[in-house]
């Protein structure tokens, strides 16, 4: 296809403002997929991204499309994830675009995670065309919702394309706006190869599959190529485009969108955000503009069972094929045994993956309480990162300790503002700013310890403002912050795992509440299991979990025999997901304790 | 529909009857087995279908394995019958069972539930003369307002009444029924039911531990609150008392809720723990043949539609020798002897220790198992933590 013919671009928009629905829309109207094969959300097609109703993985599809002036073009969608956690994912993704299609919901307006991903887009300099979604709604208001998007990023909204991916209003002046709107790409076919891998998945079959966007050259099958930043040089044996299954057809050129695979078995060779160039006639230079990744949210992850090491330790490889912020290392704990230090994104990041562990690879798995990486600076002047609490050095070889500090930008309707304020102060939030979006509606900044956010601050902030409180954050600065470990002890032992780093101001607090919380969550035993909660020797709040006092079915007769197995199975699957450390034995839910106090 | 097979399979040591009887005077409130009030109208129909039931498939079990060791009518309240309902599935038994021979009938152990409301001096006289040789009282309690306040029909005396005919009427081996637990009991109101039943002097004694089931009165009254059970303290020392005293009067403890006099044991029960098949006949009754369980329909309308051509039989899960292994271990382990490693390897080709090598060592570890050459049983500590090694026990 010419370079001209072709739109490359994407789709922006908060979580439930309909950029699914407006993507499969497209699809269909394209004929790219006939109605019987379009099944809903074709996109969104993990089953964990369809309950969630969002997007974890970033696909692709090329659409053809005949524009108005009656040539064919090549529009390929570029879908991004679309949550806070996923910021650096939507950044490979924008880059691989010309332009961006803005989904603003007509009835709820600009949130603040489309300010994110819109000025993320701009930094990319993308061409944007606002869509009004949903206009069917009784509640729309797409003039207000215009002014919105004028006002607080300052787009002009002439252009603007009113639709309902519902009912279908507007698909075809979508698909005429990215056509009319949009530029197409730039770039050298007869230059060196550069072609950015944005996103990969592992096939069975064909091995490590790239998603790559042609910048110069192009790629053809049989050809040999290279990763510029592993070195790793290969054959192509497949390339082509997604339809949106991949389809193989043997040529990708200057400008376009597609993938490449060549028996890449391992996943370590593919680096999303690396170049691939010719192995014989490499391009001299790299291609720019990625971020690296940054986890910003630690845990440990454990099995249950021990003998499970081997299998959790696959299945996080192979989950980081896909996943290029997910990392992790071994690591021990005196309570759990073997198991992974992983590092997240975020909050969701880290629960998707936890989640698809334990359903796509049957593991059991305790997850430990998050922690954010510590700067502790020792007193003999060396600095160590932190990011398990139980690591944290002794009190005496600490000089101080920083925590990491986000700026959060929180969106809401001027109503909710005061609680809003209420509840970031006593997350230890420094108030920064605030503007009015519009006559209702503002956007309050605050300098706040991230340790704050992955507890429960947006669960807070969504309870208190019936919902209508968006948030983002990125990471601003490393602060120095009074910060004490709490330890957990039962039946005398401490419990490493269950240790967790806090605010000295707020520790006595935290301390009792966990203690409390543990003892809602550990089941009886034969005997009584004391929970201390304790900083370094002084032991700050006590609990009992008293002993179970018998446990024996009282009768079991002919007719009752199946009944009774079944209750015993169900108390024997109870215990599964149960770890004993020492000889008391706790649930999984216990070491997420931290983050159940209210 | 699933029906054993008629032919192969070794014939068993012994095998037992089993006799549904679902009516009830009234529904007691702690109870959740398949029994129902105000159902008079289909008692007659009812002891016709089970006696077809019985004519059917009790002459192919004694056709394949000889008479029954053991016949056992339970229920609901098998004493609510009238008399000549009654007397009719006696009749039936004995023809279809023991071929009409009273001689036959001499060692085969025969129990019949009663509730001590529902009985009268004929009605023990006619159970006598029907084969009946044992009997199982449900007294609960000596506490009159408490057997009120749980939906017993009955009063103390009314049991003493009872006791005292059946006795009368011939009958020596009679088991009573004790519940700990109730609402509103304490330690001393159960030591006073002990001490009344021991002074009975029966020749075996059952005691439970009450369990607030789904689906009854006790269940709904616990969910709005208004269920005032005494507290684990009190109830453990109820099940402390009950576990030391009934030994003490000459009560071994052979299951963990049964006590009898040497050789008073129930045979019947006993089955059901030593992997002995049984028939099950009547509604929701359930059967255990050739290594598979089966079940009853429950509703006595499901029941007299299939009893005619079997189809109120079903099948319930498919036996798989885990299964199987699992029954055995953990029914096994209720009884005092435990389980008997010869039997296990014997039965499943394996040894105890191949299987459950694991789990006998992490029980010993606990103090809940106790093992010798030959058997595996339940420490007294285990016994109250019974749950714990039985679920130790599924594979």
């Amino acid at each position: 296809m010419a370079k001209k013919n072709i739109r490359n671009f994407s789709i922006i928009a908060h979580i439930d403002h309909g950029k699914s629905t407006i993507a499969d829309r497209l699809i269909e109207y394209t004929g790219t997929l006939s109605e019987r094969e379009m099944e809903a959300q074709v996109l969104d097609n993990m089953e964990l991204e369809r309950e969630r109703g969002i997007t974890i993985k970033a696909q692709t599809v090329r659409l053809d499309y005949k524009g108005k002036d009656g040539q064919m073009y090549e529009l390929n969608l570029i879908d991004t994830p679309g949550h806070v956690d996923f910021t650096y994912e939507v950044s490979r993704s924008l880059a691989a675009c010309e332009g961006a299609l803005l989904v603003v919901d007509a009835a709820q307006g600009v949130e603040a995670q489309t300010l994110a991903n819109v000025y993320m887009a701009m930094e990319h300099n993308l061409e944007i065309v606002p869509v009004i979604n949903k206009i069917d709604l009784p509640s729309a208001d797409p003039e207000r919702v215009k002014h919105e998007i004028e006002e607080t990023i300052g787009l002009d909204t002439s252009i603007a394309v009113l639709a309902s991916a519902k009912t279908g209003i507007g698909i075809e002046a979508i698909l005429d706006s990215i056509v009319d709107y949009i530029p197409a790409p730039e770039g050298d076919e007869h230059a060196p190869l550069k072609a950015l891998i944005f996103d990969s998945f592992f096939d069975s079959y064909k091995g490590v599959i790239a998603h790559v966007r042609i910048v110069d050259g192009y790629i053809e099958t049989g050809m040999k190529l290279k990763m510029m930043a592993t070195g790793k040089v290969f054959e192509v044996t497949d390339v082509g485009c997604f339809k949106p299954q991949p389809k193989d057809i043997g040529h990708l050129g200057v400008g376009e969108v597609g993938f490449v695979a060549g028996s890449l078995k391992d996943v370590r060779d593919v680096r999303v955000g690396d170049t691939i160039t010719l192995a014989e006639n490499p391009a001299a230079e790299a291609l720019p503009g990625y971020r690296g990744v940054n986890p910003m949210v630690y845990c440990g992850l454990y099995p249950v069972e021990s003998a499970d090491y081997d299998n959790l330790k696959d299945a996080l490889e192979k989950m980081q094929v896909n996943d290029a912020a997910l990392v992790f290392e071994p690591e021990t704990s005196v309570a759990l045994g073997f198991g992974f230090r992983c590092g997240f994104l975020g909050l969701l990041h880290m629960d998707v993956i936890q989640e698809r562990l334990e359903r796509e690879y049957n593991l059991k798995l305790i997850t430990t309480a998050p922690s954010v990486i510590y700067h502790v600076y020792k007193t003999d002047g060396t600095m160590v990162e932190v990011s398990n609490p139980a690591e944290l050095p002794p009190k005496t070889r600490i000089d101080h300790i920083e925590e990491p500090y986000v700026k959060a930008t929180v969106i809401v309707p001027s109503d909710f503002v005061g609680a809003v304020m209420e509840i970031s102060q006593e997350k230890r939030g420094e108030f920064k700013g605030m503007d009015y979006i519009d006559t209702n509606r503002v956007l309050l900044t605050y300098h706040i310890p991230l340790n704050e956010i992955i507890f429960d601050y947006f669960d807070r902030l969504k309870s208190a403002t019936r919902g209508y409180a968006s948030l983002d954050y990125e990471l601003a600065s490393y602060q120095t912050s009074r910060l004490v470990k709490v330890d957990i002890l039962l039946n005398g032992e401490p419990v490493d795992a269950l240790s967790t780093i806090v605010h000295s101001d707020r520790a006595q607090a935290r301390g009792r509440q966990l203690a409390a919380k543990l003892k809602e969550l550990i089941p009886q035993q034969m005997f009584e299991i004391p929970i201390q909660a304790a900083i370094g020797s002084k032991v700050i709040a006590r609990e009992n979990v008293r002993a179970r006092r018998k446990d024996v079915l009282a009768k079991c007769y002919g007719g009752d025999i199946s009944r009774k197995r079944k209750l015993l199975e169900k108390q024997k699957e109870g215990k599964k997901r149960m770890k004993a450390v020492g000889s008391v034995e706790i649930p999984q839910e216990a070491f997420m304790a931290i983050l159940k106090i209210d | 529909m699933a029906s054993p097979s008629k032919g192969g399979g070794a014939i068993p040591k012994r095998w037992g009857v089993y006799v549904h009887i679902p009516f009830c005077r009234q529904k007691c409130f702690y109870c959740d087995f398949a029994s129902f009030a105000g159902r008079e109208r289909d008692e007659a129909p009812y002891i016709r279908a089970l006696c077809g039931e019985l004519r059917r498939e009790g002459a192919l079990y004694r056709s394949r394995w000889g008479a029954p060791a053991t016949v056992y009518i339970g229920g609901g309240t098998p004493s609510v019958l009238p008399l000549h309902l009654m007397e009719e599935l006696l009749v039936n038994l004995r023809e279809v069972l023991f071929m009409g021979d009273p001689s036959a009938m001499e060692a085969v152990e025969f129990t019949i539930e009663c509730n001590p409301g529902t009985v009268s001096e004929a009605g023990f006289r006619l159970m006598r003369q029907g084969g009946v040789n044992r009997l199982s009282f449900g007294v609960q309690t000596f506490d009159d307002a408490l057997l009120e306040s749980i939906g017993r029909i009955h009063t103390a005396r009314d049991a003493r009444q009872g006791i005292e005919w059946a006795r009368a009427a011939g009958f020596r081996n009679i088991s009573m029924d004790l519940i700990y637990g109730l609402p509103t009991q304490t330690l001393a109101g159960f030591r006073r039911d002990m001490e009344q039943m021991l002074a009975l002097v029966p020749a075996h004694i059952s005691v439970y531990g009450l369990q607030v089931e789904s689906g009854t009165v006790f269940a709904r009254w616990q969910e709005g609150g208004k269920l005032l059970l005494p507290d684990e303290a009190e109830c453990e020392a109820m099940y402390d008392l009950m576990a030391s005293r009934l030994p003490a009067k000459g009560y071994e403890r052979y299951e963990i809720s049964n006590f009898a006099k040497a050789g008073c044991e129930s045979r019947h029960n006993l089955s059901y723990w030593q992997d002995v098949p049984y028939l099950g006949l009547g509604a929701a009754a359930h059967s255990y043949l050739d290594g598979q369980r089966y079940g009853n329909a429950e509703q006595i309308e499901a029941y007299l539609d299939g009893a005619a051509d079997g189809s109120a039989r079903r099948e319930e899960e498919p036996a798989t020798r885990e299964i199987q292994m699992e029954e055995f271990a953990f029914l096994a382990l209720r009884t005092s002897q435990g389980i008997e490693k010869e039997r296990f390897q014997k039965k499943f080709g394996a040894t105890l220790d191949a299987v459950y090598a694991e789990a006998i060592h992490a029980m010993k570890k606990k103090g809940l198992l106790h093992e010798s050459k030959t058997h595996v049983t339940l420490t007294p500590r285990g016994m109250k933590y019974g749950n714990l090694v039985f679920a130790a026990f599924l594979l």
